[in-house]
């Protein structure tokens, strides 16, 4: 089956079936019956295995659970069996609960989906409708699907891109005393982080923003304050986002994200853009025909009836806003326009910040591996100059 | 066919180990082995004898599979099995280690120069191709990152004139890869080897590309540009790489290395089963359509398997070869054609 997964993770061996489970790392924990130092064990024709005790009784082994937590963990083998990821976080997961819901009659858990500007854009794109009208149909195509809140994650991009703001000069302020604070390397990109953790580990870490991804403030906004507001523990909230990238499952399944005490993950469902459609698909319905229904504005970034939109790329904008807070907080210097200027290649740019010749500030975007190779290998030679640099995995962001 | 192929000398590259790999520098007066000891030596003629100029060890940590001598003979890169490419310069006598390149996710098995001198490729059992970028500060980047194979890939080889690769693998495939907008991308697969594609060599025009493989054939292929006379489908302006003649029934054990020399157009084959082949193209035979004669033989070349052959590129007939036994052995061939 093809992976879905971005370019990155394809090549760190992420999703090696040739190799199967080669460099896993992470064996798993076997239930340990004392007394026997060899066991047999017999393989049935239906393939389920059964240890000969030493009385030649038969005892049915259990099967190993290997979870996308445990993947994580490693570079070996199976992160990219999808039948991991279906089963944990897809659309047909989402279906499932909203089924259990109506089983049960009373709901057993609120629903809420959170989509990404992202995600709206390129339905808005698909179906040929603004970006406001899109979310005004998502929301009600999700409501009649029983989903009892829809939400939008622009709003938790505020808080990200404000906290990266904050982070960076704090970061900037200390340069003279760690080496690691710059430059600060952005964090939102899961696929970009992994790849960091597991080839660069320690050396790369201490680079990267500690903010949290727009879905990820979203996720902890969701499960503590709304639920609280609503009365509800996380546990009673079945948290789903809608977003651009597969990598993004891969971050809402980090420990980082599971709230032990309650047992839930902060995002308990992610589903991409593509997979919308197929929803759409399956209920025979195009979003053009689906009545649009007032957004829900507990959360979202709603003036009126519209959505407000974030200046920047559309991998989020980090450069831009940190740079533009950046300039005015350290330098007093307002900077209405940057100049992004192109590098080895489009997936390279650089944008400056220059006082009577002087480079005050360099920030880039690297965007896809061939450009985060350079960028880590100039950072190892001690021969990188920027102050702050926006990775994401896939190329154009 | 008798004698044409005469030892003129060997000697223990790399003992007690294999010897992987030997290229000649540009001006063809000393030769660079790579071995499974992780050192990589010169080698130098002094009157009859050849002797070890210079042994450059600490550059990897596992065996260094393959090496390559920049166009213009001052730079030496090596690929190794621990993920890293070693960028070597001469100085004088020596050499010292310039930089590492790293990058791969596990074993590096081939690195090669462009002809300018400004690009290098290298390609790695992770399955990918990457070609770097050196600027004139010898600062190495990483320009592409290609995921066309979808296995092993074996072997990197640039045409001798223009900035094209060719891969081979794993996978049973030949590629071929140019430049696209800011990126390089795969122009062509070349399908044709019933297992894995060990190694390739253009002639010295860069017209026909010669391909050995695991399944004990040798493939030639020839570019048909569009509007060719002979009527080979191209698409677009995009040339095709036709297999004009396959060479089987010589090979008794995999094929690991072909040389094709540039100043006589010989064709000589390092094999499995020790043997050393060396193959000419029949003058009166249909460029379109050619055959080949095996015109040179020896059978035990080496006592075990044959890694590596070169053609010296200077002085027409001197062949390197390297193989298992860690052994490097010289051989003089003289056409009877």
């Amino acid at each position: 089956m093809a992976s879905h997964f971005s370019g990155v993770l394809q090549l760190t061996d992420l999703d090696d079936f040739i190799t199967p489970s080669q460099e896993c790392v992470k064996p798993v924990k076997v239930e340990k019956k004392r007394g026997k130092s060899v066991a047999k064990i017999k393989i049935e024709d239906d393939g389920s295995y059964f240890q000969v005790n030493q009385d030649g009784g038969l005892q049915k082994l259990e099967k190993a659970k290997i979870t996308l937590n445990d993947c994580l963990a490693c570079s070996g083998c199976i992160t990219s069996a999808e039948s991991v990821l279906i089963t944990q976080q897809s659309h047909e997961e989402l279906y499932r609960a909203l089924e259990h819901n109506k089983q049960m009659g009373a709901p057993q858990k609120v629903v809420v989906v959170s989509v990404s500007p992202q995600s709206r854009a390129s339905l808005a794109a698909h179906f040929n409708l603004s970006s406001s009208d899109t979310a005004r149909r998502l929301t009600s195509f999700f409501k009649n699907l029983g989903v009892h809140h829809v939400f939008d994650t622009s709003f938790s991009r505020t808080f990200s891109l404000l906290e990266s703001q904050k982070e960076f000069v704090e970061r900037f302020s200390r340069q003279e005393q760690d080496r690691t604070a710059l430059p600060m390397l952005t964090s939102a990109c899961p696929g970009w982080i992994c790849y960091a953790e597991k080839t660069h580990g320690d050396f790369v870490i201490p680079y990267i923003s500690t903010t949290r991804s727009p879905q990820q403030v979203m996720g902890s906004l969701v499960k503590d304050y709304f639920a609280s507001q609503q009365g509800l523990s996380p546990e009673q909230i079945y948290h789903v986002t809608v977003m651009p990238c597969y990598d993004k499952k891969l971050e809402a399944s980090r420990p980082d994200f599971y709230i032990s005490t309650s047992e839930t993950r902060e995002v308990d469902c992610v589903i991409t853009s593509g997979e919308v459609l197929k929803m759409l698909e399956k209920e025979g319905v195009s979003l053009g025909d689906v009545d649009p229904a007032p957004l829900d504005t507990m959360f979202s970034s709603v003036s009126g009836d519209e959505l407000l939109r974030h200046a920047g790329g559309g991998s989020g904008g980090y450069l831009q806003h940190v740079f533009t807070h950046a300039a005015r907080e350290l330098f007093g210097e307002e900077v209405k326009e940057l100049t992004y200027k192109t590098l080895k290649n489009r997936d390279f740019q650089e944008v400056t910040l220059e006082r009577d010749g002087a480079v005050l500030l360099r920030f880039a975007l690297a965007y896809g591996f061939r450009n985060i190779q350079n960028l880590v290998q100039k950072l190892k030679r001690g021969k990188s100059p920027y102050h702050f640099v926006e990775v994401m995995a896939c190329p154009s962001g | 066919m008798k004698d044409s192929l005469k030892l003129v000398t060997k000697f223990s590259g790399h003992p007690d180990s294999r010897c992987w790999y030997v290229a000649w520098n540009p001006n063809g007066t000393l030769l660079a082995s790579s071995g499974g000891d992780r050192a990589i030596r010169i080698w130098g003629r002094e009157g009859d004898a050849w002797v070890c100029k210079s042994v450059l060890q600490d550059g990897h940590q596992r065996t260094v599979r393959k090496v390559a001598w920049s166009p213009c003979g001052t730079y030496l890169a090596s690929a190794s099995f621990d993920a890293t490419t070693c960028i070597w310069r001469k100085k004088e006598d020596d050499f010292e280690s310039l930089t590492t390149l790293e990058g791969h996710e596990n074993e590096v098995k081939c690195v090669a120069w462009a002809p300018s001198g400004s690009l290098l490729a290298t390609c790695s059992r992770d399955k990918s191709v990457w070609v770097w970028e050196v600027d004139e500060e010898e600062e190495y980047e990483c320009v592409s990152v290609v995921n066309s194979h979808t296995q092993d890939v074996k072997h990197v080889v640039w045409h001798p004139t223009q900035e094209l690769l060719a891969s081979a693998s794993y996978d049973n495939a030949v590629k071929l890869y140019h430049e696209d907008d800011d990126d390089w991308v795969c122009l062509t697969t070349l399908e044709g080897h019933e297992s894995t594609v060990w190694s390739l060599a253009f002639d010295q025009s860069g017209g026909r590309l010669a391909s050995c493989s695991d399944d004990r054939t040798v493939r030639i292929w020839k570019e048909y540009r569009p509007g060719n006379e002979q009527g080979v489908v191209c698409n677009g302006t995009d040339p095709t790489w036709k297999c004009i003649c396959t060479l089987s029934g010589y090979h008794t054990r995999t094929i690991y290395d072909i040389s094709w020399c540039h100043l006589t157009g010989a064709i000589a084959t390092a094999c499995g089963d020790d043997a050393i082949r060396v193959f000419e193209e029949e003058s009166s035979s249909d460029p379109h359509q050619p055959t080949f004669s095996l015109m040179g033989h020896v059978a035990k070349a080496h006592a075990q398997d044959v890694n590596c052959v070169a053609w010296n590129p200077k002085e027409a007939g001197l062949l390197a070869s390297c193989s298992d036994d860690g052994e490097i052995g010289i051989w003089s061939y003289q056409s009877q054609a």
